[in-house]
């Protein structure tokens, strides 16, 4: 046994010590899911620019094919394809707003993964926690495919395949394949599959349940195999136009507006057009498909033969396929759209497509404008069921239940959460910089200050770092310490 | 109190409502109500039913309440509401749900006709180790089970075998008894004195 295997063993305990309450055994679930043998053949690599804090240490880690941005720390963890994305990070002397307290922020945050395997997974945005401020921890956690650790410090969980935690706290959790948890702090839960939790306590709490039967044809995932169903099969078709861009080191650049950045692991295919102030992230894809102005197209993001009229939020792993998408309409994250060449999929202006929605339809799909939409919908009757307009959500005072989705709380918080949220995504990553006035402009000026990701992105260049290849320590990468 | 020992209050397991496991939930009620005919001399009748297996040895106890649980409805709906408790739903959003299922239930009668033949052993509680009580203990011992447990009574005991059933009621009166002849003197009208 080599010291990647023993460094394996070792997460897996820590975890299953922290789930033993849950009766939650890791072990048959990940030993196969992190290939040991890919993490001698794949590269790290990071992000360096004049816009981004540059802090790397990595101690005892495999890190294949990962990718790091601003300040993080990993020690005694396996990273497998997976990103770090610390570029909304907290800085000194912000502030952080919780309840009616205004908390300073005493040193730069830090992304900080200890004795942690994590799979394709993202992490990114920074702790919500207002114990943690300066330190957004991931310890004793497993994640696996293409779950994402969105603004959650963690200590002692378990995420399956597609799953999410957003602006959550978790301690010694179970979350299910294909759930999405918002719900500020949570601690010795097992959130069954297919779960959509949205809760703001004293204000409102969304629950929604995929029927599992149906969901499985998508995403399955049991203790013994890879995740499998057509979510998998999706992301499979199109992993070599990956393999591609990883192994070149030099790629033809594909030209964007000045405003707009793509990042140099996107695949893009023909006859894309991408507008002005336009933040595409590494891993995803594009083929055949418009950008309007202020989209952005996040991690595991797959755009296909679809148009995005502008300023859309394509949250983390949401996948657009055959679909017209009207302006100033949100897809959550790992949201799978679904229409066909002769049936399309037409979403109207200033929807919120709910985090994990699968809209696949046969048969030509319209989603009028200024709707929620939510959960698993193939046809009109879905659809009806799961979605309300906005305006209706916001007159709820009280509780709503619609077919296996349930309210209880006010539907006018609930939907402003979620606008407030939309617009600083929106803000954050330079959907509304103003490129006519950047000349000359001060720096720290309104204008200046517009500048989200799209802008900053551009000034970055990329750093690669290698494992052992052989030996006692094969897979594993020296300790590394990477500053300005 | 140390006046009363367990055995003195208790009622003989002979005049308690028994059935063999297997019996369904209408014979138990026959049985208590042959056993409330028979053996109750007071206004507080027997409401439970004890369930013995082939050597005559109690395996469960079937209350009032537990007739009541088995009858509510048990569909994959309810089950549904039940889940989402964890989820930190009010109580009031969890009832809400429940009465809206409940108003499209079916009428009593076809509830109970069905519920009738549900075996005991589906819904008897077992006795937990808090549920047992020597015959030869003394009553201030019964009433710190009863209260910590919350029971509504006691299986008393002689050495292996279940002799009896102590019940919260027959506590009760004894304790009130007690009060009653310990002296204590009424002192309603001593505040009123001190006003004046």
């Amino acid at each position: 046994m080599n010291a990647l295997e023993k460094l394996f063993i070792r997460i897996v305990q820590r975890v299953n010590i922290n789930l033993r309450e849950l009766e939650f055994d890791a072990k048959p679930y990940v030993w196969d899911l992190i290939p040991k043998e890919q993490m001698k053949k794949f590269y790290a690599f990071y992000g360096i620019s004049p816009d981004h804090p540059l802090n790397l240490q990595f101690k005892n880690s495999g890190l294949a094919g990962s990718y790091f941005l601003g300040q993080c720390s990993v020690t005694n963890s396996l990273l497998y394809k997976t990103d770090v994305r610390g570029d909304e990070l907290k800085k000194k002397g912000d502030r952080f707003q919780f309840n009616n307290l205004n908390i300073p922020i005493s040193k730069d945050e830090e992304i900080v993964i200890e004795d942690s395997a994590m799979v394709k997974t993202l992490v990114h945005n920074y702790s919500h926690d207002p114990e943690t401020l300066e330190k957004f921890f991931i310890k004793d956690t497993i994640s696996t495919h293409y779950a994402n650790i969105h603004g959650s410090p963690s200590d002692g969980c378990f995420l399956g395949p597609f799953s999410t935690v957003d602006l959550t706290t978790m301690r010694d959790c179970v979350i299910g394949t294909f759930s999405y948890v918002q719900a500020g702090e949570i601690s010795h839960l097992n959130i069954d599959p297919g779960t959509v939790w949205v809760r703001s306590p004293g204000a409102f709490n969304f629950l929604y349940h995929y029927p599992i039967e149906q969901l499985n044809s998508y995403i399955y995932f049991k203790a013994g195999i890879q995740p499998q169903g057509k979510l998998i099969d999706f992301v499979e078709d199109r992993k070599e136009a990956f393999q591609r861009i990883f192994d070149l080191v030099n790629i033809d650049p594909v030209p964007v507006p000045d405003s707009s950045s793509l990042d140099r692991y996107a695949v893009v295919k023909p006859k894309t057009e991408i507008g002005e102030n336009v933040l595409i992230s590494q891993r995803a894809y594009l083929q055949n498909s418009t950008l309007g102005k202020g989209a952005n197209v996040q991690e595991n993001c797959y755009i296909i033969n679809s148009n995005l009229m502008g300023n859309n939020v394509t949250a983390h792993g949401a996948k657009i396929i055959e679909t017209n998408v009207g302006e100033n309409t949100f897809v959550g994250f790992n949201s799978f759209l679904r229409g066909q060449p002769e049936s399309r999929l037409t979403i109207g202006n200033v929807c919120i497509i709910m985090p994990h929605t699968i809209i696949d339809s046969r048969k030509p799909l319209t989603i009028p404008a200024g709707q929620i939409v939510w959960g698993l919908i193939t046809n009109e009757k879905d659809l009806k069921t799961n979605s309300i307009s906005i305006n209706a959500m916001s007159k709820i005072n009280t509780r709503l239940t619609k077919g296996n989705m349930f309210f209880e709380g006010n539907g006018e918080s609930f939907v402003s959460a979620f606008q407030h949220r939309i617009q600083h995504i929106l803000e954050a990553n330079g959907a509304f910089f103003n490129c006519t006035t950047k000349k000359g402009q001060q720096k720290g000026s309104n204008k200046e200050q517009q500048k989200g990701h799209a802008q900053k992105n551009q000034n970055m260049s990329i750093n690669t770092i290698q494992p052992y290849p052989r030996g006692k320590l094969e897979g594993l990468y020296p300790t590394i310490s990477i500053k300005p | 109190m140390d006046t009363y020992f367990i055995k003195d209050l208790m009622v003989p397991i002979s005049e308690y409502a028994t059935v063999p496991e297997g019996a369904t939930l209408f014979e138990a009620y026959l049985a208590l109500e042959n056993a409330q005919t028979a053996y109750d001399h007071n206004k507080y009748t027997h409401r439970a039913v004890l369930v013995l297996n082939k050597a005559n040895r109690v395996i469960g106890k079937v209350g009032q309440l537990d007739v009541l649980r088995a009858l509510e409805p048990k569909d994959a709906k309810f089950e549904q509401f039940e889940s989402i408790r964890k989820f930190q739903f009010s109580s009031q959003f969890i009832m809400n749900l429940h009465d809206q299922c409940l108003m499209q239930d079916k009428p009593l009668v076809d509830i109970c006709r069905k519920g009738g033949l549900i075996k005991v052993e589906e819904l008897m509680q077992t006795p937990t180790p808090g549920e047992f009580i020597e015959e030869d203990a003394s009553l201030n011992i019964a009433i710190h089970q009863l209260v910590r447990g919350s029971h509504m009574a006691l299986l008393v005991t002689s050495g292996k075998d279940i002799v009896g059933i102590l019940r919260l009621t027959d506590v009760f009166a004894a304790i009130f008894h007690t009060m009653k002849t310990c002296g204590i003197e009424m002192n309603v009208d001593q505040d009123s004195d001190k006003d004046t």
